[in-house]
């Protein structure tokens, strides 16, 4: 029988087999600085906090070395483990649908409504996914994966999250983290692009304010704007669905609380949970990889084209325009959704160059036609691909 | 009240029993064999001629009290016994039920035999005993230890309802109790990986899918606007007692911007000499405003309608 001190020891040993310092790997702290670089980015730069603390910090949750043979039931991919159990919301794709639920009760479509043309826009920008769909297929990828990782030039990060989740379960952490980082950059990646397609003539194009929408409009906007687009693309329904439901309980008037809660705590809460198991899922062994290299170069090229397209688009459609109505180019870019972010973008670039030309709400149409467009095209890829 | 509670509870279970009945019509046959001498043995040990069931559905299928038949004259012939938790077939998986004439012998064994060398029709029916789910004639061709499957269980693929032969020893061997094709890859990436190298196709696809939904929307809620307006225009005539010409004309100004007005009552000020004794000079400048509710995210975002 060993002694007492024996006896300690070997527990000791045993413990300090068990602690991160012995499991650690080179690889856990690269993603440890990435996941500091992204908190840092968060708080020091503003950099879409709400999203990029959650991430960031998950990714310090994820990558925190522990022995994987020793049964504790904590990895978020062991199954039973409080974070697998929350993770399940991103795995089976419900937390995307109930995020979008509170984007629907936020989002005002008046702008939309009062000039339906601007949703051609928010169609234009989706050329971004299947460019990147095309060059993905080049460097190899499979169908099915080239969908999942194209999706992020709809810069949109729940519909990232739903596509991977269900095309590319393996390279959802990348994307999803990718998504969310170029969205963070838009105002960085979008402005040069902006100014590189417009004239300055075009820059100065003053559009006619919106026509007030009437309450009727507006109610009648979700229904008939779910049924259309989910009898056109049935597989956008999750997504689509709660989208325009959301919407229906703010505009009715009458559900007033539900869309208080959808938009406000449901949100919330949905956030910090799929922020933050994103972030976990970015396991070291799962994210370092050359693939999430070529994911990263794939999003920063998918979020140029789709800006660029809206931009072009735009100037393509003035052809067709009367001069009294013609569209200022710089609203284009908002068709790559990024609510209400890249609207803003055109709306600070139109008064740079003339200070009482208000973009804003023009852009507000072909952004949130961008997010229901990238829904549309997500659903495409999935009933194609799944 | 009651009656408006009434009638939501009627299309409540109007819509549960149409969401039942869709899924039945899910249910398919979808392999037999009737002369079973070296296939597999149910759970007494005995080779008997089986009939497989599918749900070709994405959701669970309760099968209990549907009705399978060998006889069109009687098809309440064999009803699935209630109160089994097996009868519950889970999303896109097969059950198979063994034609044995023992019913006794436990809910997968039916109350008929299948006879080899003629031709077998097998039906199933919805609960009614009326309903027609699917049905099968089985040639008399068929040989002992062969089976008569579908060719492929995707509802979607062109010849989805054409059967075939099948053999323990060829290329598309007996298959009970599982799918018909033995899968290992995904069908569709497959096709697009083989067909659409590049990814032209599939952007053309569904660009032009994207573009269609958003037109459609677009056509849509402009014609709901105009019919807005001309209703709105109708209403307003209707309150001041005047005609819809009129409310035109009232509606389309010759001058309607106020940089204009402004302009044309500087130029009439001028012209009648009507300045007087202050010496201010009025003018128009463009001020820049830093805020403006144009740019205001919380009217954009946050503010909700009250009714």
């Amino acid at each position: 029988m060993p002694s007492f001190g024996d006896f300690l020891m070997q527990n000791l040993q045993q413990f300090w087999h068990l602690t991160g310092f012995y499991n650690a790997t080179w690889q856990h702290f690269v993603m440890l600085a990435v996941g500091l670089f992204f908190i840092w980015l968060a708080i020091k730069k503003d950099f879409e906090p709400m999203l990029l603390v959650p991430i960031g910090f998950g990714i310090l949750i994820g990558n925190i070395p522990f022995n994987t043979e020793a049964g504790l039931e904590i990895g978020i991919y062991e199954e039973g483990s409080v974070l697998n159990i929350l993770y399940n919301g991103v795995s089976a794709g419900w937390y995307p649908p109930l995020i979008f639920l509170g984007i629907g009760a936020m989002t005002d479509f008046s702008a939309l409504i009062a000039n339906p043309k601007l949703m051609l826009i928010g169609a234009a920008a989706q050329f971004g996914i299947f460019g990147a769909y095309m060059v993905a297929l080049l460097l190899g990828f499979a169908p099915d994966q080239a969908g999942a990782i194209a999706i992020i030039g709809g810069a949109d990060g729940p519909t990232a999250i739903f596509l991977s989740s269900k095309l590319a379960p393996n390279l959802m952490g990348a994307i999803a983290v990718s998504a969310y980082s170029y969205m963070a950059l838009v105002p960085v990646i979008q402005p040069p692009l902006m100014r590189l397609f417009t004239t300055k003539k075009e820059r100065l194009i003053k559009m006619k304010p919106a026509r007030a929408v009437s309450q009727n409009e507006k109610i009648i906007f979700p229904i008939i704007g779910m049924l259309l687009t989910c009898f056109v693309v049935p597989s956008g329904i999750p997504l689509l669905g709660m989208l325009f439901f959301g919407n229906l309980l703010r505009e009715c008037g009458v559900t007033t609380r539900l869309a208080k809660t959808a938009s406000n705590a449901l949100t919330d809460i949905v956030t910090i949970l799929l922020g933050m198991t994103v972030g976990a899922s970015t396991q070291a062994s799962e994210f370092l990889t050359a693939e999430t290299i070529f994911i990263f170069a794939l999003g920063f090229m998918a979020f140029i084209i789709a800006s660029s397209s809206g931009v072009l688009f735009v100037k393509i459609f003035n052809l067709f325009l009367p001069k009294s109505k013609k569209i200022n180019p710089l609203i284009g870019n908002a068709g790559v959704s990024a609510v209400p972010m890249s609207a803003r973008i055109s709306n600070n670039l139109g008064l740079e160059y003339d200070p009482s030309n208000y973009l804003l709400m023009h852009a507000m149409g072909p952004n949130v036609s961008g997010v229901i467009g990238s829904a549309v095209a997500a659903g495409v890829l999935l009933g194609f691909l799944a | 009240m009651n009656k408006k509670l009434l009638l939501a509870l009627i299309a409540l279970f109007a819509c549960a029993a149409s969401i039942n009945a869709q899924g039945r019509r899910g249910l398919r046959i979808n392999e037999v064999m009737i002369a079973n001498d070296s296939s597999i043995v149910d759970d007494y040990g005995q080779r008997s001629a089986w009939v497989e069931l599918f749900n070709s559905t994405f959701a669970p299928l309760e099968i209990s009290s549907v009705f399978i038949t060998d006889d069109p004259a009687n098809p309440t012939k064999y009803p699935v016994p209630i109160g089994d938790v097996n009868t519950k077939i889970p999303k896109r998986q097969h059950v198979v039920f063994w034609a044995d004439g023992n019913p006794t012998k436990g809910t997968f064994h039916m109350n008929f035999i299948l006879v080899p060398g003629k031709d077998n029709w097998i039906g199933i029916y919805d609960a009614d005993g009326k309903t027609l789910i699917d049905e099968v004639t089985v040639p008399a061709s068929l040989k002992a230890n062969q089976s008569y499957a579908r060719t492929s269980e995707n509802q979607l693929q062109p010849g989805a309802d054409a059967w075939e032969i099948r053999d323990r020893w060829t290329e598309n061997p007996v298959t009970p109790s599982s799918s018909n094709k033995i899968k290992d890859t995904n069908d569709k990436v497959d096709m697009f990986a083989a067909r659409d190298e590049n990814g032209f196709g599939m952007t053309v696809m569904a660009m032009g899918i994207v573009f269609s939904a958003l037109l459609l929307l677009s056509v849509c809620f402009y014609i709901i606007s105009k019919i807005g307006e001309r209703a709105s225009k109708i209403n307003k005539a209707k309150a001041h007692n005047i005609t819809l010409a009129a409310t035109d004309k009232e509606s389309h100004p010759s001058h309607d911007s106020g940089e204009e007005i402004a302009a044309i009552v500087l130029a009439l000020h001028e012209h009648l000499n009507t300045h007087d004794t202050e010496n201010t000079v009025l003018t128009i400048n463009k001020v820049k405003r830093a805020y403006s509710p144009w740019s205001s995210k919380i009217y954009n975002m946050r503010e909700m309608p009250r009714r």
